[in-house]
This record gives structure tokens, C-alpha cells and sequence, in this order.
């Protein structure tokens, strides 16, 4: 099964070393033209505003993950899996579906335009799609959970007792937060940030519907490479290109996620 | 400090958890809630710390009513049974936490933890993370953490229970000389009755959220008030009586095969509350002998059986149609298994009950 995956990602990483041309792949010559391409400011600014959707997404996630969290701690056990339900649906739905559903209420004649402005709360329509911010607001739902569930889980694991002894020893709610909770959930909202990122910067259906095609991010690009330009050497090396950059990020992630005082 | 507990109730969902329980702990004492699980007294403790608000009734520190005032406002330190030590600091931190959390400056709280880690004879340790230490020494920093604060009141929710035997005799020990150097004000809850008995100047014996007695170890153990009491607090030999009667200033009891019993002649109450209908003598198993009389109360028995176990042996009786226990110190060798003896006891050493 590894073999299965890791192939199809070695003949990729492959490809990128060979130069296209109009009769396809010449696989007897090898060059670096494909990664050097790359560094155009037509695709690095494809890659800066990937980065930034994708960082701006997990930053917005990582501030309202603990608040909503020790909420949902609170919760009766009864009611508790129909939450998590709550959180999970979005991904129950197939991406593109969403991603459409969401144009319905982002467009510029959608329900959220029509409501503010019935309202007297704007004048004209706010630009909500076919820019950066309706892809932020399509993936802070949408992968919300993966930053939630393990927290959540983390919060639950620990002992009651913990927060009761530093109460006792004069620690308001606040200063239990940030000497008992916080540092012993860190590790898991560090991961759960990272899972995040990762999702938001491979993500393709919501960027292609709520992006438009002046709102390139990376895996649209490798997209539109390989299938509409059919240029599938340099569509490689922008996939290793992605791998690459999310690896490192991953990388700089797990070393944060030890805590340390 | 004092406390005063009154007319404490409270229940979670629809189980009544603690049905109206009244408390005084005189400043300095050790006062002990003893009694089976599920009895109410971690309920009790943490409605006192403040972990749970009670739906009716008062908690007073020296006279104020703290009942209102969250957990961090009481100045009370809680250890818990399985020590609740912070994972992620090291001893030292962890003892230093509540003086931190006071703002007390670095040199003092410095030279007051040192003080403390040696009370609990763990100078050297304070570097070491909880996970480093021993059960024991994990116990001790969690007691530690709670007495370098000077708290008014010392509540320890069975924090001997998770330790192996031998280790829980040795911190008893401990924890008894701590606390009478201290002179802190200590609630302990437990359900090992030697604990109570060894640590305690008065302990409250509790059952399903009431209390049924609370007095000083000896008087529970001598002259308990009701039959869940006498059977919680040692074993018992307990006779039932089909009726009392009073002949010529004597008391006495007939069970239902027709044995017939001096009771004990002073009874609470005065003779009178003793006549009536079915009772239960009580009668603890050393209190039976097979030394030679006179006893106010002696019969003929057969030993059924001898359980040796170290300090004592006991022997299983027979006594007309009753089965009694009787506990001899050391080994019994003057015993034998079905050898025909007379056991008898003061009546005196005995107690009545009335109770269901």
C-alpha cells in the first residue's frame, strides 16, 4: 500500500527533471528549467498568497479553537457526540458541493448581500468571492475540526483534580488557563494547527469555485498546468514545489509543539 | 480556624448526595468524615473547599460565612488521593505554586518551600518532575504544596488510599505529628476506619448523605449510637433479643431460642428505654474470654473454628443457637478446634441498640 502511494508522487518528482515539449515528456534529457521557472514573480506570488490564506485561515482557527473548546467541555455527555456531529458535518458534505453552496451565499446578488443591504447595513454589494477573503471564509469552517477535535479531546483528558488544586491554591479561572490547561493541551493544538495548515494549503475545490480564476493558489495552478496546459513536467515541479514548502512548515510546527516555559 | 458546617444539602441530578449534615471543628483539631463509598463525605469536602456550591445550607470559617466565596478566595488547601500534582512542573514548582499564585517575593518563597520540602523529608527532591517520584513522595509534595500556603483549614480527601500498607502507616505517622506541630485546622475523609481512629480527635461517621454519630474514636467504638456504626468500626457479635426485661433492678434479654442475657446495667436512657419489644446486643469479639469468671455473662460453647492472623487469632463459637466471635491476642494455642470451653463477658462492655 505505501508502494502504491509513494510511487505515483516518485514518478511526479521524476517528471520534474524532464523538459516538456509539443510531443510530451522527453524522458531522455534532464534539466532544472522546470524548478528555476518557479521563481517567476508570476508563481512565487501564487505561492506568498497561498501561504497567506493558508496561515491567516490556521490563525483564526487557532484563536477562537480554545474559547469554543472549554465551551463545549461545559456540555452535558449527552449532548456532547451531537456537537462533535455539528463540527464534523461540513466535511460530511463533498467539498465542491459546499464550495457552490457557499457561492450561493457569498455572490455579489447572494443571500448575504441581499439581507445587508434590505437591511440598510451597506449600500452596494461587499466583494465576498472570487477574491482571497471568500476562500478564508469557505476554509475557517471547513477545517475548522481538525484543529477542535484534538484540543477538545485534550481538554477532556485532563484530571478535574488538576484545576481544582490550583483553585484551591488561589489560581482564578484565568491563571488555571494558562498554568494548567494551556500548557498541557499545547502539544495538541500545535498538531491540530498543523493538520490545519496542511488541509488549507492542499486545499483545491473551495479556491477554484470561491476563488476565480485572478485568485490563483497552488494546487489551481498545478491544475491548470497539467490539464489545461498538459505541461506535466513543470505541473511536477510545482507539486514537489508545494510538497516541500508544506513539509518545512510541518517541520518548524512539531518543534514549536513542545511547550516550553 | 473554626469551622462550622450547617444544614449542608445537595444533590447532582436526582440523587441526593448529602441530605443535611451539621459540622463543628474547633480551631486545631484533626476531625475526620468516615464512612463507606458513596456515603457523601468527598461531597462534603469539596463543598467546603468550594468545588461544588451547595444547594442549601452554611459554610463558616471562625464565624464568616464563606458559602458564597469562590474557590480561590478561601484559603483552604486541598490533597487529594491520587495527589493531583501539576505533570508539567517540577516538585519544586508545584509546592511553590500556591505562594505564586499569592505574588510572595522570590527569596521568600524560595526559603519557604525549602522549609516545606524538608517538613515532608523531601530536601534535594525539589528538581524532580511528579512522574520522577515515588507514590509516597508524590504524596508528600502534594501535602507539602498544601501546608506552604498556612492554609486556615487542611482538607485531605483519602490521600493514604492509592499507598501500599506499610507506606500508609509510615505517612500516617507523618501526617499525624505534621499536623499537631502545625496545629492546622485538618478535615480528613476516609473510609478506613484505623486511619480515622489514629489520626483524629473526633470522627463523624456518615451513611447515604447523613451523618449517624460523630464523637471522639473511643466513644464510637464503646458506645456506638446505632447498628450501622457498631458493624462499621470493627467487627461485632450482634444477638438478637426477642425482649427485655427488668427483674428485681436487673436488666436482662432473652433471645429467641431462650438464651437469657444480663444486658448492661447503666444504659443510656435509663432502664426504662430499654424495656419493649426486639433489640440487638452488641458485643465485640476481644471483649469475649475464656478465662476463667466471674463474668456478669458466661455459657457453655464449642469452638467451631480458629483463624489465626498474626497479632490475634479468631475463634468461631457456638453458644446455644448462637454463632459469636471471639478474638484472642497472639497464637490461642490453649484452643483447639471443637474442644468444649466457657466464654463469658462483662456485661458492662456491651451495648444495646434499638435501631433497624
Amino acid at each position: 500500500m505505501a508502494l502504491a502511494y509513494v510511487w505515483p508522487l516518485w514518478q511526479a518528482a521524476l517528471n520534474s527533471l524532464h523538459p516538456n515539449t509539443p510531443q510530451g515528456i522527453d524522458a531522455a534529457s534532464w534539466t532544472l528549467a522546470n524548478f528555476t521557472r518557479l521563481s517567476d514573480p508570476l508563481y512565487t506570488d501564487v505561492l506568498v498568497r497561498t501561504l497567506r490564506i493558508s496561515l491567516t485561515v490556521s490563525l483564526i482557527a487557532a484563536l477562537v479553537v480554545y474559547p469554543v473548546a472549554l465551551r463545549l467541555t461545559r456540555i452535558a455527555p449527552r449532548w456532547q457526540p451531537w456537537v462533535i456531529l455539528a463540527f464534523v458535518s461540513p466535511f460530511l458534505v463533498n467539498t465542491v458541493v459546499k464550495s457552490f453552496g457557499w457561492s450561493l451565499l457569498l455572490r455579489g446578488n447572494g443571500l448575504i448581500n441581499t439581507a445587508l443591504q434590505a437591511l440598510h447595513l451597506t449600500d452596494a454589494p461587499l466583494r465576498l468571492m472570487l477574491n482571497e477573503t471568500g476562500i478564508i471564509i469557505a476554509l475557517v469552517p471547513g477545517h475548522f475540526m481538525f484543529v477542535l477535535l484534538p484540543l477538545w479531546s485534550a481538554i477532556a483528558g485532563i484530571d478535574p483534580a488538576l484545576g481544582w488544586a490550583a483553585g484551591t491554591l488561589g489560581a482564578r479561572r484565568w491563571q488555571v488557563f494558562r498554568h494548567v490547561i494551556l500548557p498541557l493541551t499545547w502539544p495538541a493544538l500545535v498538531t491540530g494547527l498543523v493538520i490545519n495548515f496542511i488541509m488549507n494549503m492542499t486545499a483545491f475545490a473551495a479556491p477554484a469555485i470561491l476563488g476565480g480564476a485572478r485568485t490563483l493558489v497552488v494546487s489551481v495552478l498545478a491544475y491548470q498546468v497539467n490539464l489545461q496546459q498538459l505541461d506535466w513536467p513543470f505541473g511536477s515541479a510545482i507539486a514537489v514545489a508545494l510538497l516541500v514548502f508544506t513539509l518545512a512548515l510541518v517541520g518548524i510546527g512539531q518543534k514549536l509543539a513542545v511547550w516550553r516555559r | 480556624m473554626s469551622l462550622r458546617v450547617e444544614g449542608l444539602e445537595k444533590h447532582f441530578g436526582t440523587v441526593a448526595a448529602v441530605r443535611g449534615v451539621d459540622l463543628d471543628v474547633p480551631s486545631g483539631t484533626f476531625f475526620t468524615l468516615l464512612g463507606p463509598s458513596g456515603c457523601g463525605k468527598t461531597t462534603i469536602l469539596r463543598s467546603i473547599a468550594g468545588i461544588y456550591t451547595p444547594d442549601r445550607g452554611s459554610v463558616k470559617l471562625d464565624g464568616v460565612d464563606v458559602t458564597a466565596r469562590p474557590i480561590h478566595a478561601r484559603n483552604m488547601a486541598l490533597v487529594f488521593q491520587n495527589h493531583a500534582l501539576f505533570p508539567h512542573m517540577t516538585a519544586f514548582d508545584n509546592v511553590a505554586f500556591g505562594l505564586r499564585m499569592r505574588r510572595v517575593p522570590r527569596a521568600e518563597l524560595r526559603t519557604r518551600v525549602d522549609e516545606t520540602l524538608a517538613l515532608v523529608r523531601l530536601d534535594g527532591l525539589g528538581a524532580r518532575m511528579p512522574a520522577q517520584l515515588s507514590g509516597g513522595q508524590q504524596q508528600r509534595v502534594a501535602l507539602a504544596r498544601a501546608l506552604v500556603v498556612r492554609p486556615s483549614l487542611l482538607l485531605l480527601d483519602e490521600p493514604l488510599s492509592n499507598l501500599d500498607a506499610r507506606l500508609r502507616d509510615e505517612l500516617r505517622v507523618e501526617l499525624r505529628a505534621l499536623q499537631h506541630r502545625l496545629g492546622v485546622t485538618t478535615i480528613l475523609v476516609t473510609h478506613d476506619i484505623e486511619e480515622a481512629f489514629v489520626l483524629s480527635d473526633r470522627v463523624a461517621v456518615l451513611r447515604a448523605g447523613q451523618i449517624e454519630q460523630i464523637g471522639a474514636p473511643r466513644a464510637l467504638y464503646r458506645t456506638p449510637a446505632t447498628r450501622f456504626v457498631a458493624n462499621f468500626v470493627g467487627p461485632v457479635n450482634e444477638i438478637a433479643l426477642a425482649s427485655i426485661e427488668s427483674i428485681d433492678g436487673t436488666i436482662w434479654g432473652t433471645t429467641d431460642a431462650g438464651l437469657r442475657l444480663r444486658l448492661p446495667q447503666d444504659p443510656p436512657g435509663g432502664a426504662a428505654a430499654l424495656a419493649g419489644g426486639p433489640a440487638w446486643l452488641i458485643v465485640r469479639p476481644e471483649q469475649l474470654s475464656v478465662a476463667p469468671g466471674p463474668w456478669s455473662n458466661q455459657f457453655d460453647a464449642v469452638i467451631e473454628d480458629l483463624v489465626y492472623a498474626g497479632a490475634a487469632t479468631v475463634c468461631r463459637l457456638r453458644v446455644g443457637g448462637l454463632s459469636l466471635s471471639m478474638q484472642v491476642s497472639g497464637e490461642a494455642v490453649h484452643l483447639t478446634l471443637g474442644a468444649p470451653v466457657s466464654v463469658g463477658w462483662h456485661a458492662a462492655d456491651s451495648v444495646v441498640l434499638r435501631d433497624t
